[in-house]
């Protein structure tokens, strides 16, 4: 695209035939992929035009194509100097110093050529969180579900995290929010003893904390002790009465424990809260089925499959129901169901497999 | 209030644990599994034990099966120094006076082919002398001891045809033909040997999950009844199936008078191998509901018993498992369907963080309803490295049957252990059944029950034209109902003898449906006894 552009500007320059001609064999060796060529024609067209900006700019271009990128910046510098306007200059130059670590002198030039993405990585490298989390947003508004710009933004937002847990960290170690963050961190890390203590430490400062409950119940619930974790889940259903996940963790663990009738009426509280959650629903159905209540349960089932359509959940759904129709005789639905259920287990072991 | 509160503190400071756990004198056995830096998958799986009279003394022996010395790593061919006395397996006689002698050389036990990782142990008299005859699994070659009547065994493996090969785990003898012969059923783990072992987990060095070796078939021997076996594997349907398989355990739960096999795979969808009655098997386990867990998933099978829980007259089955995955408890609804009513039972908070291996339902309260004692500890000998929620170390479960639901209680288990094998009987044949449970690298566990005074009545079957132990009879006692096995649990077999608690009841109704087909009832049966009881010779 530079190249095509490149040719139009030049149609308003006057260049010597010879310059001309060594123009139009690097750009013809450039798509060749014979970029050693291409460099030695540009070499020798910024030899023969030291004030052509795009024979710098081509120059440049050729090396960064080698990942050659300490080569490339002299000539995007000149072609900078040449040309303080010219934002394809600026964006080659920021890449090739980005590229080289140089985050810092990357940024202004990326800031003019208008480079989001890369602007926003070089402001991680630089510190600048919450400038890099802005630019990426932005770039990944221009290319959503580009994997590159996903991961650093959640990369930046990671670290932004991590910076205001430090400074909390830092200035106020034994507040309440301050056990709280050590025991998430634990938490993720698997450290299930400490992620407990720091818990109950957040909890013993601050006992009526939103959340925490909920979070040392995931800890005891993890280790299956269904017990405590029927303990903290209950508190925080009490704490927030209106939590759709406090209801339907609470309802999920007294399910775990047999208190079936306990359950079936927390997990309909859940649905309450939050219709159509596929996992509440798929919770509702299992305790109206240990019920007896097998209309109740089929209908719960169908409902997910609706929602989920080909998850895990949904095929945990055509299990469930191929059990039900069996126990009412109902052979053929059942077979069906099952066969449904054998189908998403293919699809998910093949997927399985191609990841492996 | 307060009274109630008082109450319920005074009864738990006084309630006393189960069983008392000792070792009797005369044992000195050590299950040597040889745990080496390559995490060859054998180590973490034996070892066997087998409650039998073996001298028909009336009192049970114990026989504990060992695995062997690995190097490390290992070199072909493979030598596990079988020859070595630390290694071997032992027979143990019981005296008089409780305590119990090693006979394992005077038996003919001794050595067990230096080719050979233990495994498992299965008891049966194939031959119908009227002696148990010994069947001991292994990582290699499997051995038929026949026992001689005279106190000691002769390996018949080569004449009778049922060395197996490859890796061999539990075993069980049971008549699934109802020709009045027991046959013998041996469940096969995976395709592996020490040479393509492999390497398994990341920071930590694992043994590697089930799912990354290949599935291997099970084998069906047919008695013949001359002393030899017939491979019937292909043509009985049972090598149809290829699975991962641990547990087996036996019992008839459609009621249609042929004997059903329940195998427990590892990492996959269980088996519920139905006997068609004319010799050959359907593999029945998913649409009978009994393959899966409720929400489809795989299960970690290891151990496996086919007893009948809440007393309804049907086998049910408890699979035992990983944690996170909770024990399967699967309920015989009596029209060819089962219930996985795990969580009902109270199974779910029982199990969920616990890996279990032997299991049986016996009714060590005699109350009339059978409880469940689970032998466990994780698979992964660093499990705490990774997960410091689970151990490598647990205590056995024991749990009391309150009318269908499990209530954990103390075992009395002194400390922590590998346990693996589990095996059931009346050891000092007070009417109260003991346990005993194999542990990794260590003696065995030997739980023996505290007794009361509820009522029992044990019950040994003397078959004429069913085989001589009437292995596979349903019998029936004041509305209990056992299935006559000594399958069943993990790698073990247990007291041939059937076990029941009266509870308050002085006399019992004592129901029997042989093998054969012959119903024989005693009314008023005086409880507190040991009843042998022979089966008419004609229907």
């Amino acid at each position: 695209m530079i190249h095509i552009f490149l040719l139009l500007w030049l149609a308003w320059q006057t260049v010597s035939p010879e310059a001309l001609h060594h123009l139009q064999a690097g750009i013809e060796s450039d798509k060749q992929r014979h970029y050693d060529a291409a460099i030695a024609e540009f070499k020798k067209l910024t030899e023969l035009e030291p004030t052509l900006t795009a024979g710098f700019i081509n120059l440049g271009a050729a090396y960064m194509e080698k990942q050659d990128y300490a080569s490339a910046t002299p000539p995007l510098t000149r072609a900078v100097e040449l040309s303080p306007d010219q934002a394809e200059a600026h964006q080659l130059l920021g890449y090739a110093l980005l590229a080289q670590g140089y985050a810092g002198e990357a940024i202004p030039h990326l800031q003019r050529a208008h480079e989001e993405g890369a602007l926003g990585v070089a402001q991680i490298e630089t510190g600048q969180l919450q400038d890099a989390v802005v630019n990426l947003q932005a770039a990944l508004a221009k290319r959503p579900n580009d994997p590159d710009l996903l991961y650093y933004l959640g990369r930046a937002s990671g670290l932004l995290s991590k910076q205001s847990i430090d400074m909390l960290q830092a200035a106020y170690p034994d507040s309440a929010r301050a056990h709280q963050a050590m025991a998430e961190n634990y938490f993720v890390l698997r450290q299930m003893p400490q992620a407990e203590k720091e818990f109950h430490a957040a909890l013993q400062l601050r006992p009526d904390t939103p959340h925490l409950h909920l979070e040392l119940g995931l800890v005891y619930a993890g280790a299956s002790q269904w017990e405590k974790a029927e303990e903290e889940f209950r508190a925080e259903a009490k704490l927030q009465p209106g939590s759709a996940e406090a209801a339907y963790r609470l309802g999920n663990t007294l399910l775990q424990e047999g208190k079936v009738r306990e359950a079936r009426a927390e997990l309909q509280r859940a649905d309450g809260l939050k219709p159509e959650m596929p996992e509440t629903l798929y919770a509702l159905a299992k305790a109206a089925s240990l019920e007896g209540d097998w209309s109740a349960a089929e209908k719960g089932w169908v409902k997910v499959i609706g929602l989920e359509k080909a998850s895990d959940l949904a095929a945990q759904a055509h299990f469930a129901l191929a059990n039900l129709y069996r126990k009412q005789g109902k052979t053929a639905e059942a077979e069906r169901e099952m066969q449904e259920f054998q189908k998403l287990q293919n699809t998910a072991t093949n997927a399985e497999g191609s990841n492996k | 209030m307060l009274k109630n509160l008082l109450y319920v503190v005074m009864f738990s400071a006084l309630a006393a644990p189960l069983f008392e756990v000792k070792l009797p004198r005369g044992i000195d056995f050590t299950l040597r599994n040889s745990p080496t830096s390559q995490k060859y998958l054998i180590e973490t799986m034996p070892g066997g034990v087998a409650l039998l009279d073996y001298n028909n003394d009336g009192l049970l022996d114990i026989f504990l099966v060992n695995g062997g010395q690995l190097s490390d790593p290992m070199k072909t061919p493979e030598n596990f120094e079988r020859h070595d006395p630390r290694y071997w397996n032992r027979l143990y006689r019981q005296n008089r006076d409780g305590s119990f002698t090693d006979v394992t050389e005077e038996a003919g036990l001794a050595k067990a082919g230096d080719g050979n990782y233990g495994m498992g142990v299965a008891v049966g008299d194939y031959d119908n002398d009227g002696y148990p005859d010994l069947y001991v699994t292994s990582y290699g070659k499997n051995i038929l001891y026949h026992n001689n009547g005279n106190g000691s065994f002769t390996d018949v493996t080569a004449k009778a045809g049922v060395g197996g090969g490859g890796w061999s785990v539990s075993a069980g003898f049971f008549d699934y033909d109802n020709d009045g012969k027991l046959d013998l059923f041996v469940t096969r783990y995976m395709e592996w040997d020490t040479k393509h072992s492999k390497s398994c987990g990341g920071e930590w060095h694992t043994y590697c999950p089930p799912e990354e070796f290949p599935a291997t078939t099970n084998i069906l021997y047919r008695n013949r009844g001359d002393g030899t076996f017939e491979d019937v594997s292909q043509r009985s349907g049972i090598a149809s199936k290829k699975g991962r398989a641990l547990g087996v355990a036996f019992a008839d739960c459609d009621d249609d008078g042929f004997t059903d096999i329940y195998v427990a795979n590892d990492g996959m969808q269980q088996f519920l191998f139905h006997n068609n009655g004319d010799g050959t098997f359907t593999e029945r386990a998913l649409e009978m509901g009994s393959g899966l867990s409720p929400d489809g998933r795989r299960l970690s099978g290891m151990g496996v018993v086919f007893q009948d829980y809440d007393n309804d007259g049907r086998p049910d089955v408890i699979v035992t498992e990983l944690p996170r995955e909770i024990y399967g408890l699967y309920h015989n609804d009596g029209n060819g369907s089962f219930s996985y009513r795990s969580l009902e039972t109270g199974l779910g908070v029982l199990s969920s963080g616990s890996s279990g291996w032997g299991v049986g339902l016996e009714d060590f309260d005699n109350d009339g309803w059978k409880d469940l004692f689970v032998a466990q500890g994780h698979v992964l000998d660093n499990v705490e490295k990774i997960d410091s929620s689970l151990h490598y170390w647990e205590l056995p479960t024991t749990a009391i049957n309150h009318n269908g639901r499990f209530e954990r209680t103390d075992s009395g288990s002194p400390s922590a252990a590998a346990g693996r094998g589990a095996a059931f009987g009346d050891l000092n044949n007070d009417g109260w059944q003991d346990a005993v449970m194999t542990v990794l690298g260590g003696p065995p566990q030997i739980f023996l029950n505290r007794g009361g005074k509820q009522h029992w009545l044990v019950i040994s079957l003397r078959g004429t034209r069913s085989n001589r132990d009437g292995l596979g009879a349903r019998v029936r006692v004041n509305g209990q109902t056992r299935f006559a096995t000594t399958a069943g649990s993990y790698l073990s077999a247990s007291d041939k003898r059937l076990h029941f608690g009266l509870g308050a009841a002085e006399t019992a109704k004592v129901e029997i449906a042989w093998p054969s087909g012959t119903r024989q009832i005693l009314n008023d049966v005086h409880a507190d006894q040991f009843l042998e009881v022979r089966e008419p010779e004609k229907p």
